[in-house]
């Protein structure tokens, strides 16, 4: 199984107080750039949809794709010392990207690597939009299943099983690939993912508070050798367009007040009903 | 359980800062023995050891700390979760990335390893010591054991199959290890049964590995006393064949800190089935081989400083940030003026800013060291020259590394404490466990009296004092170069004030060994020690800074390394202003060699 696996480099969402707006712009300055965390689910749910876990061997394929400059290479090696087998780069400013333009350099990167699947992330943690897998869906023609929680693949590996948790109960879907798929955090879960490969009984170590299992110095050092092929928007093809204008920033309005201490419980009461007017 | 919540904090910058900015590490990279390494590897690696230790390690530490070892039939038990991040550190690969490729490591830099097991010990120094002395004992059968040897036990103790430990104190050997009494009888076969009793053995048992090898100093029945008489021998806690070695856990100990590491009694030879075998063929080499390993622990115990050190200060430094506490100094008359976070004002600042150079001091000390390291693996067997001199670097420097970041450690943790108040001296925060754990480090693999013997008593005239010339040279030169940089003129000449300090000490030390004035030595020698291991941080920080000061002149910089660069300038300048002046007066506290302690008799310092 081929599985394409886009990943955004975002500013680090736990220095987001680093961050400075200025009009309609975003200041990257001084910040540290990581992988976008739901991206980093979607690559864990790669990496076990490609693997015998019990024998620690590969049994698929996994590219990386990003778009962004020259330093999102660092993002991409870093998937690819998690296992992943390639990279692309798409040559681009961080600035410039929205929904629209992403899912169309997506789209072309599709049609020259011929995936099985495309695993995403649901949105991304700076932009929040939410869109780019179900528009990347949409050009293609292909079928999307958004915040898959347990993907399951038939002997073939043709026709995959997903689990969608809902606020109203688990939907169950059965869908021909290839497709776009994008999870929620509860795909990184002990026995969410079924491959045929990797026994049933096989079980996955709880990840904690990471996105995805933490490289190895193996990995990390065969990283450097796999190919990671360069891409400018001329050689895909494209010339993507910008739907969304950003017209200002603003940032959230500083905390309020400062936690207090109460007395006992008939106070807190009291000041939910009287003070927060909650009650 | 504790909550399992990590508080291990660093800035990796200053590690890429140290290998690439100021040591150049990549002079050696891309080419044999390194050639699989480059910078951006070595910054790779150290970030994703510091995500293991944020995520692994560090959570446990305050589990190990709270719940402790326990000693139950005869086995011990370490902490809730440690067999776990056992597992995870030999399955990342991180204890054998600067072992050879033959036994699953990377052949990493020396200067990688170091600074990784900076952030593996900072995190968890008590769990970091069952990998880290496992390592240790691996690594001189790797050297000096035979094929057989070699090859039945290293690479299970580098994959985490099997543990290690070192054993060299007995009840009355302790500094003294010369006097160990543990016996081995040569049974004919070319084993030998083993007999003894050995105290403070870190990880001498533990549930996290199927057996472990015990490398053992005893002495062959008929060899001399002393620590010439002593040899080195494996003995397995289980035999190869499965059976077990008649060696005893008889008891673990109580301790100050570091609570997740079991410090154990072992008995070898209770029921007289003990078994070992002697440490390559020749018998009677057990202190010259154990030295590599003590070697390579001592400076293991330099790094547990800093690494310790390191978190204490970033920890204070975020609680400084968000406690507020009066209002600022410059609003005394203002009884109405806003409270301020108590890193505005100035006494706190002043702590904070004591703690961030002698951190980054210790960094840059150790980071050298292991560079010498590196410098010299690129060049063995080709530059006999080059390799002595970085040799003798090393051998100066060791125990700097060892006693100053030991000692520097606890006094960077009390100061942390200082800077909480009250929260501090409590267990919601991270700091006084700091305090507690770090307290060992001057005392273990020799402690920093023996440290500084070993220092004026023989490395100061190694070479015929060689190393030491060589050394007080580079810093002069240094100094001549920089002594009109209009930043640092009153810090260089504190430098170079110093410096002549230091010189005329060792001119003194020379003088009373010459004239037998032994116990002068031995009263001035820690002192001695201090001297130079400021005198030695002063020049690698003021070099940082010159490094520093031209990247902000350049300009261009990202708000980050801005602030980073003005942080290593001012790092530099308090040590020199500060720290570095501390040199002169203990120069002629030395030269005035106050004998009192030698003079007051035993009963005047009180009552039996």
């Amino acid at each position: 199984m081929k599985v394409l696996v886009p990943i955004k480099r975002v500013a680090d969402p736990a220095n987001a107080n680093k961050v400075k707006v200025a009009g309609s712009e975003v200041s990257h300055d001084g910040l540290e750039w990581v992988m976008n965390p739901f991206d980093e689910w979607s690559l864990e749910a790669a990496l076990r949809l490609t693997e015998d876990a019990s024998a620690k061997t590969r049994t698929g394929e996994i590219v990386v794709v990003s778009i962004g400059p020259k330093a999102a290479v660092d993002t991409l090696r870093e998937a690819m010392g998690k296992g992943a087998e390639r990279g692309v780069l798409v040559d681009g400013e961080d600035t410039a990207l929205d929904s629209n333009v992403v899912a169309q350099i997506l789209a072309k990167v599709v049609e020259k690597e011929q995936p099985d699947l495309v695993l995403m992330g649901k949105q991304s943690a700076d932009g929040d939009s939410n869109i780019a897998g179900t528009k990347l869906a949409e050009l293609l023609g292909w079928p999307v299943i958004n915040y898959a929680s347990h993907i399951e693949t038939s002997d073939d590996g043709k026709t995959l099983t997903i689990k969608r948790e809902l606020d109203v109960g688990v939907q169950t879907l059965k869908v021909q690939g290839p497709a776009v798929i994008t999870c929620s955090d509860r795909i990184l879960k002990p026995g969410t993912i079924k491959n045929g490969v990797t026994p049933a009984d096989f079980e996955y170590p709880d990840l904690g508070d990471l996105n995805s299992r933490l490289s190895n110095l193996k990995n990390i050092m065969a990283a450097r050798k796999k190919p990671l092929d360069e891409l400018g928007l001329g050689d895909l093809g494209v010339e993507p367009v910008r739907v969304d204008e950003y017209v200002g920033f603003e940032l959230p309005a500083g905390r309020s007040g400062q936690a207090q201490f109460l007395e006992s419980v008939d106070e807190l009461v009291q000041k939910l009903q009287s003070e927060a007017k909650v009650l | 359980m504790a909550q399992p919540i990590n508080r291990y904090k660093t800035d990796l910058r200053d590690y890429s800062f140290l290998l690439f900015e100021q040591f150049k590490l990549q002079d050696v990279l891309g080419a044999e023995p390194f050639s699989d390494w480059d910078e951006e590897t070595c910054n790779t690696v150290l970030s994703q050891v510091y995500e293991f230790a944020k995520t692994v390690t560090g959570p446990l530490n305050r589990v190990g700390d709270t719940q402790g070892c326990r000693l139950e039939d005869g086995r011990v038990i370490t902490p809730e979760g440690f067999k776990d991040a056992w597992k995870k550190l030999y399955d990342a690969g991180w204890r054998v990335l600067g072992a050879p490729a033959e036994y699953g490591g990377m052949d990493a830099p020396t200067s990688v390893a170091v600074l990784s097991d900076e952030l593996l010990s900072g995190s968890n120094t008590a769990f970091n010591m069952y990998p880290g002395l496992c390592l240790g004992a691996a690594e001189v059968i790797a050297e000096f054991g035979t094929d057989a040897q070699k090859k039945t036990y290293v690479p299970p103790m580098m994959n985490g199959k099997w543990g290690g430990t070192m054993c060299l104190s007995e009840p009355h050997a302790g500094s003294d290890v010369g006097s160990a009494t543990t016996m081995a009888a040569p049974v004919g076969d070319g084993t030998y049964k083993i007999r003894g009793t050995k105290i403070f053995i870190s990880g001498g048992d533990h549930d996290l590995a199927d057996n472990i090898i015990h490398l053992v100093l005893a002495r062959i029945e008929g060899a001399s006393a002393g620590t010439k008489g002593l040899s080195l021998f494996i003995v397995p806690k289980v035999r190869v064949d499965g059976t077990p070695n008649d060696v005893q856990v008889t008891s673990i100990e109580h301790k100050m800190g570091i609570n997740g590491s079991a410090t154990c009694v072992l008995e070898f030879g209770e029921k007289g089935e003990c078994v070992g075998e002697l440490v390559g063929t020749v018998e009677h080499q057990g202190m010259r081989q154990m030295f590599k390993l003590m070697n390579f622990a001592r400076i293991g115990v330099g790094i547990q400083g800093l690494a310790v050190a390191s978190s204490a200060y970033f920890n204070a430094l975020e609680y400084a940030r968000d406690r507020k506490q009066g209002s600022s100094i410059k609003e005394w008359k203002n009884a109405e003026a806003p409270r301020v976070a108590i890193i505005e004002h100035p006494n706190v600042r002043r702590d904070l800013l004591m703690m961030k150079s002698k951190v980054e001091g210790m960094r840059a000390l150790i980071t050298k060291l292991a560079v010498h390291q590196d410098r010299l693996r690129a060049v063995e067997g080709k530059d006999d020259a080059s390799v002595a001199y970085h040799q003798g670097q090393i051998d100066l420097l060791t125990p700097l590394v060892k006693a100053y970041c030991s000692d520097e450690a606890y006094r960077v943790c009390e100061t942390a404490i200082q800077v909480y108040g009250g929260a501090g001296y409590l267990k919601d925060w991270p700091v006084e466990q700091y305090a507690r754990d770090s307290k060992i480090f001057s005392i273990y693999e020799g402690t920093n009296a023996i440290q500084a013997m070993d220092l004026v008593g023989r490395k100061l005239g190694q070479g015929g004092g060689k190393n030491t010339q060589t050394f007080l040279g580079e810093i002069q030169k240094w100094i001549a170069a920089h002594k009109d940089d209009a930043d640092l003129t009153d810090a260089v000449a504190n430098l170079q004030k110093a410096h002549e300090a230091v010189g005329g000490s060792v001119m003194q030390f020379l003088g009373w060994f010459q004239s037998g004035q032994m116990p002068n030595i031995v009263l001035m020698a820690e002192r001695f020690l201090h001297m130079m291991s400021k005198l030695t941080i002063g020049w690698l920080l003021l070099d940082g800074a010159t490094i520093a000061a031209q990247k902000l002149a350049e300009g261009g910089l990202s708000a980050r390394d801005q602030a980073f660069y003005e942080g290593k300038k001012y790092s530099a300048l308090y040590y020199a202003k500060n720290i570095v002046p501390e040199v002169i007066g203990d120069a002629k506290t030395l030269r005035a060699c106050d004998v009192s302690p030698v003079q007051i008799s035993d009963e005047a310092f009180g009552p039996a």
